[in-house]
């Protein structure tokens, strides 16, 4: 048991609320996730994840951003529009340019939401893989007929 | 042989797959899964045996897993809907449906656990999620920023 004081402590405490905070939010949506679902679907359109993907290497404008898709400008504005509404991408004043921003923030804390859920199955199937190596060289006898014997 | 473990929703469906290479063959992951002397041992993300584990064994038995940690124990509690040996287990908890699925790979197995929403809204909600977090994975465009590692992430953020 660690001391109260022990910052270890504390991090225990944030990892369990984390993984509760996951756990709900896996079994009962609330409004509080609207903001991340709209992220996401923003997220689900290839074009989308091209332009953020282009925008992660630097702000840009619209007619830069439509050029590499061969797209049409209104299209690129509307999808830039869909990512606005997400909070993904901001546009800029600058004198008569809107260059558009990444918030990268926002990506930061989808890409945040999902892959502690991912690693926290990737450290049970790692645990679970050593474990039946083990099981393999020591407890192979036991598959055959006296499986119920090893339980106290 | 470390693999790593993939997580990806279909469109269409309304679960999360996380799928992962075991290296054994599959009743005997199949047991790993079915025997509490063996669940307590890999279970716990931390790598702590468990501080309980209890397996009640039939299609409608309960289990529960409880973690070992200082503050009290986070548990993993259901019932099991269906258990085919060395195939499959089905399980509810707390709202969802869970079931394993275990593949033979040659000597290994491909392991597939997939998470169903049980109600309508709650299965919306996680497709509309799922089929984000699903398409991110197998794209090409952000593929190289690693939407779902964090760390590269911040180094391809950081980096501009």
């Amino acid at each position: 048991m660690l001391d109260e004081n022990d910052p270890r402590r504390f991090v225990q405490a944030i990892d369990l609320y984390i993984a509760k905070w996951q756990y709900r939010q896996m079994a009962v949506h609330t409004s509080s996730t609207d903001r991340l679902n709209r992220a996401f679907s923003a997220l689900a359109d290839p074009t989308r994840r091209a332009i953020l993907t282009q925008l992660i290497a630097g702000e840009s404008s619209v007619s830069d951003l439509a050029r590499p898709f061969r797209l049409a400008q209104p299209t690129i504005s509307k999808h830039l529009k869909v990512l606005e509404d997400a909070g993904l991408v901001v546009r800029r004043r600058d004198a008569q340019r809107r260059p558009r921003q990444l918030v990268s923030a926002r990506l930061r804390e989808i890409a945040e939401w999902i892959e502690p859920f991912r690693r926290q199955w990737e450290a049970r199937f790692s645990n679970l893989d050593n474990y039946v190596a083990t099981m393999s060289k020591g407890e192979r006898g036991k598959r055959h007929g006296d499986r119920n014997n090893n339980k106290s | 042989m470390a693999t790593e473990t993939t997580i990806k929703a279909e469109p269409g469906t309304r679960n999360i797959v996380l799928t992962r290479i075991i290296g054994a063959p599959r009743d005997q992951v199949y047991e790993a899964w079915t025997q509490p002397e063996h669940v307590t041992r890999w279970w716990d993300p931390a790598g702590k045996p468990l501080a309980s584990c209890v397996i009640d064994l039939r299609p409608g038995g309960a289990f529960e897993f409880v973690n070992d940690r200082p503050e009290g124990g986070e548990s993993f509690a259901g019932v099991y809907r269906e258990l085919r040996p060395p195939e499959r287990i089905v399980f509810s908890s707390n709202g969802l449906i869970g079931t394993v699925v275990f593949i033979e790979d040659g000597t290994q197995t491909r392991l597939e656990v997939s998470i169903e929403c049980k109600s309508e809204a709650e299965r919306d909600q996680l497709l509309k999620i799922g089929v984000a977090v699903g398409t991110a994975r197998t794209l090409d465009n952000l593929a190289g920023y690693a939407l779902l590692d964090p760390r590269q992430l911040s180094k391809a953020l950081g980096a501009r």
